[in-house]
């Protein structure tokens, strides 16, 4: 997740971690893990008294960014199209997204 | 040390993403509120996962459109029995990497963790259904007009009291 982008859209409770995309819970099989952060994270949902609430979960994630990222090969179709039509990278960046490609 | 939420971004989403960010405090109105009316321990809690989580018996998010018009991300919802697992399930998403998902489903859907937290009474009860939407939504407004209401309803008709969504 990337909690600074989620807060921008504006949510009434947030409990942000700084785990890699993809795994917002934990590592597979690390139920403890995985439970911890559950708990942490509804515990946010039951102290919460105003909007924009934000909590910061204390959870660090075991890896390096590198060694996070080795062996994902994730290449989603909006990066093909732009590497094909770099001017059309202006309009992902400002939101003005074309009604059709 | 705070969150840095950029950290494991490549160099190119991160920048886009930092855009993003700066663009979305003009965009956005008041921030919504609807406080919870129960105590934790009373309440029954649902889980809605962002990672495109589909029963293999249900459609798949559709990933051959997107691939046509890569602007387009399928704005629909999928209901996800409780009791699912990993085998019942197919996950539908091009901008993650569904590995982790498919060899766990509680890395992106903790509906197990859920029902562990019920049993120990730390929540009420977990519901009987979860769902998932499938995160990359560039033209949101399918997704804010039809599907999140859409959501809403059935949260309402399982007896859900609150709904935690898992962004991956």
């Amino acid at each position: 997740m990337i909690p600074d982008f989620t807060r921008a859209v504006g949510v009434s409770r947030l409990a942000g971690i700084g785990y890699p995309m993809s795994r917002p819970m934990g590592r597979p099989g690390d139920a403890a893990g995985q439970r911890e952060v559950l708990r942490a994270l509804l515990q946010v949902l039951a102290d919460a008294t105003v909007p924009d609430t934000y909590v910061e979960l204390p959870f660090v994630w075991p890896e390096s960014p590198a060694r996070a990222r080795k062996g994902s090969d994730v290449r989603p179709p909006i990066a093909d199209l732009l590497a094909r039509k770099p001017w059309l990278l202006p309009k992902l960046y400002s939101g003005d997204i074309p009604d059709e490609e | 040390m705070p969150i840095d939420s950029y950290r494991f971004l490549d160099f190119a989403t991160r920048q886009i993403i930092r855009a993003w960010v700066r663009r979305e405090p003009q965009a956005s109105g008041p921030v919504p509120w609807a406080p919870m009316t129960k105590r934790l321990g009373d309440a029954t809690i649902a889980l809605i996962a962002t990672a495109g989580v589909a029963c293999r018996d249900d459609p798949p998010f559709d990933q051959e459109r997107e691939r046509r018009d890569p602007w387009w991300g399928d704005p629909t919802y999928r209901a996800i029995p409780a009791d699912s697992t990993q085998r019942d399930v197919r996950l539908c998403h091009l901008h993650i990497d569904t590995r982790f998902g498919e060899e766990d489903l509680d890395v992106v859907l903790p509906m197990r963790r859920l029902r562990e937290l019920a049993d120990e009474g730390f929540v009420g009860r977990a519901a009987d259904t979860h769902y998932s939407i499938m995160g990359y939504q560039l033209r949101p407004q399918v997704l804010e007009v039809e599907t999140a209401p859409a959501l809403v309803r059935e949260l309402k008709a399982g007896g859900v009291d609150a709904a935690a969504l898992v962004p991956s």
